[in-house]
Order: C-alpha cells, then structure tokens, then sequence
C-alpha cells in the first residue's frame, strides 16, 4: 500500500478515469454520459498534472493544461452541440443490457490486469503499477463501441479508448515526446470533429442518428 | 487490570453498544421519517414515535397464522439476536470491542444474513402468495447484493492484508491516506448500495408504502402481527443502523476510541451517534429526492455496485 | 534535400489548389507534382542504393532504400490517380453532383493524403510516422464521403471509427515501445527507427510481446488485415475511384511498411516465431475471409476491395516469411499491385461514370461494346490475378518459393488454394461483365485518351517490371536488407 500523498492522489485521479468510464456503461442518458466524459477529461489532465508537478516536468503541466481545456471543455461541448439535435437522446437499446455489461467491464479489468503483468513489472514507479487502470478504460471503450447503437456512443467509446490510451501512456513513460504528444491530441480533436460533422451530415440529410438505420453496405 | 475486570469491561462495552443499537434503531427510523416529512412539508410524528410502536405493539396479543410453524415465531427473534451479537462485537464505539478478534468482516456480513434468511422463510411458511413474493423479491435482492458486498469486503482487506473490522478501522485511523484510497472508497461505495438494498430504503424499495405491486420487504412482514411485528421493526432498524455504523467508521473513523478508558469510550459513543445521525439524515434527503427504481431495472444498480466492488478490488490489487 | 522536395512539391501543389478556385489547369499541376515526385524517388532511391541513408531535420526524416522505394510507389499510383481526378471531378460538375468549391476541396484533400503518406514513409521516427499515417485517416474520410450519398456517408462514418481505433491501438504499441526503449537507455529514448533497430535485442521481450501485438492490431487495422478489416470494402467500393485506387494501391502499403519495421525490431527482441506467428495469423485469416466474401460478391468496386485484401494477406504470409528473398518479393508486389489495382479502380470509376452502376449483373459485353475501357478492365483483371507477363506473377512465385524454405510449406500451399479458388471467382465476375454478344442497337463507343493512355502505361510498366529486373534489382535488395 502507497502511503504518500502523491501516490494517493495519483490512485485516486486514476481510479476516477475508470469509474467514469464504467459510469458511461451505467447510464443511459446520453447528455450525462457527455458529462461524465468530461469529467474523466479532468481526471486524465489531473493524473498528467499531478504527475508533472511530482517530477518538475514543466512541458507535461503544460500538456495537462492543454488536456483539461480539450477534454474536459472543447470536447464534450462539440458533443452536447450534436446532442441538441437529437430529441430522444437516450440510449435505449444497447446490444448488451446494461447489468451484463457492468459485469463484462469487471471482467475487461480483471482481463486488463493480467495482461499488463510484463508492462507493470518493467515500470517499478507508483504510476506504473496503475498502468491496468488504463488498459482497462481502453478495453471498456471498446465493448461500449461494439454493444451501444447510438452514433455519439460510438464518439464517446472512442474517447474512452484514447482516454485510456493517453492514461498508460502518461503512467508508463510520463508521456511519448512532447512531438508525437501533441500530434496525437490534435488527432483526436480533429476526429471527433470529424465525426461531428459526419453525424450532422447524417441527421440533417438522412435523418439518421441510430447507427442500426446504417444498414446499406454489407456483405 | 486482572483478567475478572477484564471479562467486566468487555462485557459493559457489549452491553452499551447492544443498548445502543438497540435503542438508536427506532430513533433512526424515526428521524429519518422526520427529516423527509419536513423537506415535504408535513410536521411530521415525534422523533421518538417509532419507539412508542414499538410498546404498542411488544404488548398485544401474540396472534399467529393458523397454519404458520415454528419457523415463522423464529425469524423475528433470530433477526434481532443475530444483530444484537454482532453489535456487541463490531467496533462500533471502540476498536477494542469484546471478541474484537473474530469479528471478522466475512464472518459478521453472514451472520446478519442469516437473520434475513430466516425472516424470507418466515414469509414463505404461511403459504400466503404475499409472503412467497416478498420473500422471491428480497432474496433476488440479496443475491444481486451479495458478490458485491463479498468482492468490497475483500477490495478493503487487500491493502490492509486482513478482513478483521477492527483491524480495518484502525488501520483507517493510524493512515487517514488509506482512507482515500481508490481501493476504500470504491468498496465503501459499493458496500452503501448493498447497505441501501439489503434495508429496503429507496431507491431499491420504498419503506413507506404498501402498494403491493412494488413492495419488497413489507410484503415480507405482512403477515406478521403484534410482538412478532414489533421485533421484526426492530431487528430492521436495529441492522440499519449496525451498518451505517461500521460505514461511517470505515469511511470516517475519527472519534472512534482506540485507547481502553471510559472517557475515551464515551467520546467514542457520541462521535459515532452524531456520525450515524449524519448518515441517516444524508440518506432520508436522497430519499426525498429520488424514486424507487422499477423492479427489473434493479439489477442494474446492484450490477453498479458490484462493478465498484470489482474496480475497488482490482485498483486495490495494482496499487498494492 | 531531396527528401525535403519530395514532401514540398504535392504539398504546394495542395496549398495552390486551395488558394485558386477549380480549375483543369489545378489538376494538372497536382498531376505534375505527382510526377515530380515519382521522379525525384527515384533519383533518391539510386543515390541511396549508391551512398546509403540520407537524413534531414534532425531524426524527423531519414530516406533509406526502402523509403524511397516506398516513395516511388506513391510517386506511381499518385500520378495515375491524380490524373484520373482531373477526368472524375470535370465529370461530376458537368452531371452537377458536385460544386468548384467542392472540386477545389477535393483536389487540397488528395494532395494532403498524398503529402501526408509521403511523410510516413519518410519519417525517421516512429511517432511522426505514427502522426503521419494518423493524418491520412483523417482527411481520407472527407474523400471517402466525397459523393454524399447515403452510403458514402455511411462507409466514411465506419472508416473512421474502425480505423481510429486501430491508429489508436497503434499508438498504445508505440508507447509501449518507448517505454522498453527508455528502459534499456536508462531514460533516454528517441523512438528513431535507427536507434530502436540497434538496441532491438535488449528490448524487454515481454513488453515487446504485447506491443507487437498490438501493433499488427493497430496497423493491420488500416492495412486491412482481419479481424479489424470490415470499413475497407464499404470505403473503397463508396469513395470516388481516385480515391479508392489510391488508398488501396497505397495507403494499405504505407500501413503494411509500418508494419515490416516494426517486424524488424520485434525479430530482434523476440526472436522470429512470436512476429511470424501473428503475421501468419492475421495474414491466413485475412486469406479466408477475403476469399469467401469474394466468391459470391455483386458489386465490382466492392469485389476489388475484396481483392485488395487478399493481396494484403499474401503479403502478410510473405513478410511473415521474412527472409531476404521473401522482403524482396513483398515489396514488389506491393508495387505490381499498386499499379494493377490502381488500373482496375479507375477503370471501374470509369465504368462507373458510363454505365451508371457498380453492380456486376447489369454490365455486359463491355468487350465488343466499349472496347478499350474492356480491355483495360481485362489486362488489369489478369495483372491481378497474377498472369505472366505482370510483375505480380514473379512476386508471388517469389513470396511462395520463400516460403517454402523457411519451412512453412502448408502456408504456401494454404496461399495457392484460396488464390486458385479467387481466381476462378475473379474469373467468373469478369467473364460475366466482360463477354457476351452487342445487340444491334447498341453502337461501339470509344474511350477517351485522358483514361486509356495512363493506364496502359501502367499496365505497361507493371508487366516490363515482371519481364525486366534491372530497374529496381538493386533498390530492393537494398531496401530488402534494410528490414532484415
């Protein structure tokens, strides 16, 4: 058991990442779910600040800050933009209900857990013993993009999986070069923008805004 | 101190906090109900109502369902006792209670469950369909609630490397950074969604009414009449109030005694009182302003709670 | 320097085409950036064979032999595909499906595509690389979507999401990586591929392990590999067929480049059987699912996608392989089939114009009918199906033959059956919009020289590459060592 402040604040800031994503599994709402994405937003910028500040890292604070304006604000506002348009912003219908899926994202950490074993024992700091909490974020955004039906479920499933992606990265290395690090935030800022658009285009030509109305090109 | 003093502090320790409980489970209730019909607007019956029930009903006559057995006399008076035992060796006031060694986290969550196990039977042996309903209900409950409330104990115990209470809470005590550990909080917020169910408050069941499509636990008692209606109240509140008590000592454990000594223990009572007291009054509020769930969107919730257990467990196990 | 030049010319060229309204004259300026590039690669690629790497900015970007292979490539199938844009976006306004302003888009869109695969192949370090290839996902979608129909929106909306998460899974193995790197130089990590290259056998293995892995995952994703390969036959049967010719003569090879890399430096760490595993797996998968859906398929833009992936699986086998011999062959193909199916998509976006549909049942005699568009159809159909004299015959002779020396007899064997079986399937198609009798009404239409003079040269190169070796023996021998 840690006992530092630091360490504590580090676990709790990650636990929140987690918990937020298992909350966009728990919550049908789709304006809470936003919501709770924008919270793990912080949470993620909170872990890199924390981080930063405990190794004197000026450029990850710096990166922190740029997280938390993006995730936590730009992001979830494009998003709620979308969800204005769309009357019934529900997820109503997942292929999964919403019990089993609780129980599969426990299944997904524990699977998390194990899987990371190799990485955790490479990294023997605080942070990376809390490496699984990400993967686990990143495997729960992708059962919540295969089981939801919605077109912004599928947004935010993406953003889970980026959000624990960017999470193992900052826990494993404090983040890739700060390069690589900002084109990989740009990315997904100009993927969900993209996919704003799509999902605009989609509504205001189609009327669509379930993915199962999508059904034109298959095999 | 010689061990004949010994035997007699402890058991004075086991019959406050029994006292305690016994005497803080009606007037639990009976402030919680204040509380919600004052944010409702009524002026609502003295704090210390459910207590003169209480009398009323220890003094009827004994009435039992022609066809009832020894089961149905039972449930009642095993519900209290089962409290009761556990209430005087949780570390309620201190964490030094009597027998503080076996108060093992396992060991008391099942004790208390076998006062609910036989609280369902009690229902299901009058045959009456109210009963078997309720019983079907609760235990559907309590089998939802159950995983979660086994994987929080053991997400607690991890880091503290035992599931002894009040090994737990002294750990609380002595490294307040444990406390705020993802591994605690995600278990004691699971643990708060069990305690919710396990006692039939909302959003789970709704302790006020009778309506018998959405009652769970009062369909349960409903054949229960006089003395028998009047322990099974009791031995509720009396476990409602046991629970919260070990949350907020696990949550919040400041205050507790954790030296021998009367002061200390006296300290210890009030704080627990005033913290029990906060917990109640928080939880009468959110039930003021939630609903009680449909049945089948239980699962749900009790999924929720166990996923926080799972999380606790897991965030437990990495950050060891 | 030259390498600076390869990224400058189509990058202008795009910022051109953004400044100016819709003009033929802007397309044949992309045109010739394309083509300037395609010489410039190969320029570079004989100084490289010559003189060996070549660096600039630093570690940014690094040319060596197989980079600018690489390069020509892209110089290749873009010069054909932007040449074709011209012809598809003067269509498209005249039908009026499509604004200046949104020719002008499209036009800034390929070129950033271009420029941005040209970065990839380029970049001396993993993460550009990784920014790079990420880039392509997104402005490809636009591409994609261009049409703006139901269903191009929808293959667009798949192709995103699919492939995000792919790039994303990707970037996670990337970071991976750095952290064994930082490990093994006590902190300090560049993410260069020279510098991974050299300290490749002292990368922790078990780190290595699941980077890899998910790295086959993340790229094979925009590679095309099963399981994550379900947006590619939706956005290359809906984009326009520039586009389409283009990600799949390209952009498929571009991501299987990351993955020959990143090979090479999980060898070292790991030693052969953990990468040949996956790749076996991923590529023999791929093999299945491409040849079933292929059998029965009713749309010729979607049965070339199909197409596409299978030749992605045999090259996964061939790298899967991985001996010098097999390298070679992979990166010939890679280059056969760019042109061929370069040829084939704008052939079938012709088709498309002329006959109003993509479906395979309604199209007939195209050979007596329109004769050359047929006959490109049909000479780019046996380059692809891997008929002598194309390069594509050698290169798969080569993969199977490399094959079978390390050892993996029943996969060469495994390849042989599914491509004989897509070749009878390939066949039927064919036969079935290619043969048949002109009623009488009917005239014999011509095909403009904007189309045909292009491809045959494509078609003539692809086959003087299968008949010739002394073009590019020695680059891809060079480029070929580079991985091993």
């Amino acid at each position: 058991m840690s006992s530092s402040p630091f360490a504590s604040l580090l676990e709790i800031a990650a636990g929140l990442v987690i918990v937020c994503a298992v909350v966009t599994l728990w919550r049908r709402s789709l304006s809470a779910i936003v919501k709770t994405l924008a919270v793990q937003g912080v949470a993620l910028g909170a872990v890199a600040l924390i981080l930063g500040l405990h190794q004197h890292d000026g450029v990850l604070v710096g990166v922190a800050c740029l997280i938390i304006a993006a995730k936590g604000a730009v992001i979830p506002t494009l998003l709620a933009r979308v969800l204005a348009r769309d009357p019934r912003s529900r997820e109503s219908t997942p292929l999964v209900n919403v019990p089993a899926s609780l129980v599969g994202a426990g299944a997904l950490t524990v699977l998390a857990y194990s899987a990371t074993r190799p990485v955790v024992a490479l990294v023997a700091t605080t942070a990376g013993q809390l490496i699984p909490l990400g993967l686990a974020t990143m495997l729960i955004g992708f059962f919540s993009m295969i089981v939801r039906r919605k077109a912004i479920s599928q947004i935010v499933g993406l953003l889970l999986v980026d959000n624990g992606i960017a999470l193992v990265a900052f826990l494993a290395t404090a983040g890739v070069p700060l390069l690589v690090e900002l084109g990989a935030s740009l990315d997904v800022l100009l993927v969900v923008v993209v996919l704003r658009v799509l999902a605009a285009q989609l509504w205001s030509r189609f009327g669509v805004f379930d993915l199962d109305q999508l059904r034109e090109l298959r095999d | 101190m010689n061990s004949v003093e010994s035997v007699c502090v402890a058991g004075l320790v086991a019959i406050v906090q029994i006292g305690a409980v016994l005497v803080g489970g009606p007037l639990l209730l009976g402030v919680m109900r204040k509380v919600r019909s004052r944010l409702e607007g009524r002026r609502g019956a003295p704090i210390h109502q459910p207590l003169l029930d209480l009398r009323k009903l220890i003094t009827k006559q004994r009435l039992r369902p022609f066809e009832a057995s020894w089961v149905f006399g039972f449930g009642p008076v095993i519900l209290v006792a089962t409290v009761a035992a556990v209430a005087a060796i949780s570390p309620l006031a201190t964490t030094r209670p009597p027998l503080g060694q076996s108060s093992d986290f396992f060991a008391i969550i099942f004790v208390l469950l076998l006062g609910s196990v036989f609280l369902a039977l009690g229902a299901l042996d009058t045959g009456t369909p109210f009963g078997g309903m309720g019983s079907s209900r609760a235990m559907t409950v309590g089998a939802l609630a159950e995983p979660a409330l086994l994987v929080a104990i053991l997400a607690m115990s991890i880091p503290a490397h035992t599931s002894n209470l009040p090994a737990l809470v002294r750990i609380g005590l002595a490294h307040p950074v444990v406390i705020a550990s993802p591994a605690r909080l995600l278990a004691l917020g699971s643990f708060l969604v069990v305690i919710l169910a396990e006692s039939g408050r909302l959003p789970v069941d709704n302790p006020s009414t009778h309506l018998e499509l959405t009652m769970i636990h009062e369909a349960m008692v409903l054949e229960y009449a006089g003395p028998d209606l009047g322990l099974t109240m009791l031995g509720e509140s009396m476990r409602l109030v046991l629970l919260l008590g070990l949350l907020v000592n696990l949550l919040v454990p400041w205050g507790v005694a954790d030296r021998p000594g009367a002061l200390a223990f006296v300290i210890g009572l009030v704080a627990l009182v005033g913290k029990v007291l906060l917990a109640g009054v928080a939880i009468a509020v959110f039930e003021v302003f939630s609903a009680k769930l449909r049945l089948f969107r239980l699962p749900e919730l009790l999924a929720g709670g166990f996923i926080l257990a799972v999380l606790g467990a897991v965030t437990a196990v990495v950050s060891r | 320097m030259l390498a600076i030049a390869l990224l400058v010319f189509p990058a202008g060229a795009g910022l051109v085409a953004a400044a100016t309204p819709w003009r033929r004259w802007v397309g044949w300026l992309c045109t010739a950036s394309l083509v300037t590039v395609l010489v410039l690669a190969v320029v570079l690629s004989t100084q490289v064979v010559r003189t060996g790497p070549i660096g600039a900015f630093g570690s940014v970007l690094r040319v060596d032999a197989l980079s600018a292979f690489m390069a020509i490539v892209i110089g290749a199938v873009g010069a054909l595909a932007t040449c074709q844009s011209v012809r598809y976006l003067d269509n498209e306004i005249r039908i009026g499906r499509c604004s200046v302003r949104h020719a002008s888009l499209y036009a800034v869109l390929v070129q950033g595509f271009i420029s941005a695969m040209l970065l990839a192949v380029l970049a001396g370090n993993v993460g550009v690389m990784w920014v790079a290839i990420e880039a392509t996902t997104i402005i490809t979608t636009f591409l994609v979507g261009h049409r703006q129909t139901r269903g191009s929106l929808e293959a667009s909306w798949k192709y995103v999401i699919i492939c995000s998460v792919g790039i994303a899974v990707a970037f996670l193995g990337t970071v991976l990586v750095y952290l064994a790197e930082q490990h093994v130089g006590h902190g300090h990590a560049t993410l260069t591929w020279t510098s991974l290259l050299t300290v490749s056998h002292h990368l922790n293995p078990g780190v290595m392990r699941i980077a890899f892995a998910l790295l086959v995952l993340g790229y094979g994703t925009k590679v095309g590999l099963a399981p994550m390969h379900s947006w590619l036959p939706d956005a290359h049967g809906q984009a326009p067929a520039p586009v389409s010719a283009l990600m799949s003569g390209v952009l498929l090879s571009v991501a299987f480049y990351a993955l020959l890399r990143f090979k090479s430096i999980a060898d070292g760490a790991l030693g052969v059987a953990f990468p040949r595993g996956l790749l076996l797996a991923a590529g023999l998968l791929t093999l299945i699912v491409a040849t079933s859906l292929l059998i029965k398929q009713r749309d010729y833009k979607r049965m070339l996608a199909y197409s596409s992936m299978e030749h992605m699986g045999l090259l996964a086998l061939g790298a899967a392989a991985g001996t010098p011999l097999a390298i070679a062959a992979v990166l010939l193909h890679i280059l056969g089939h760019g042109l061929a199916k370069g040829v084939l998509f704008l052939t079938s976006g012709e088709l498309l114009h002329v006959e109003g549909t993509s479906d395979i049942d309604q199209i007939r005699a195209l050979l007596v009918r329109r004769p050359a568009l047929g006959g490109l159809f049909a000479f780019g159909l046996a380059a692809l199906l891997g008929l002598p004299p194309f390069s594509l015959f050698v290169s798969e002779l080569n993969m199977i033959r490399a094959e079978t020396r390390v050892g993996l007899g029943w996969v060469a064997v495994f390849s042989l059956v599914c491509m004989a079986v897509i070749f009878a399937a390939l066949l039927t198609h064919g036969r079935r919009m290619l043969l048949g009798a002109r009623e009488a009404h009917e005239p014999v239409q011509a095909t403009p020289a904007i189309v045909t003079v292009p491809l045959v040269g494509a078609l003539i190169a692809c086959a003087a590459l299968g008949v010739l070796a002394w073009p590019l023996g020695a680059l891809l021998h060079a480029a070929a060592r580079v991985v091993v």
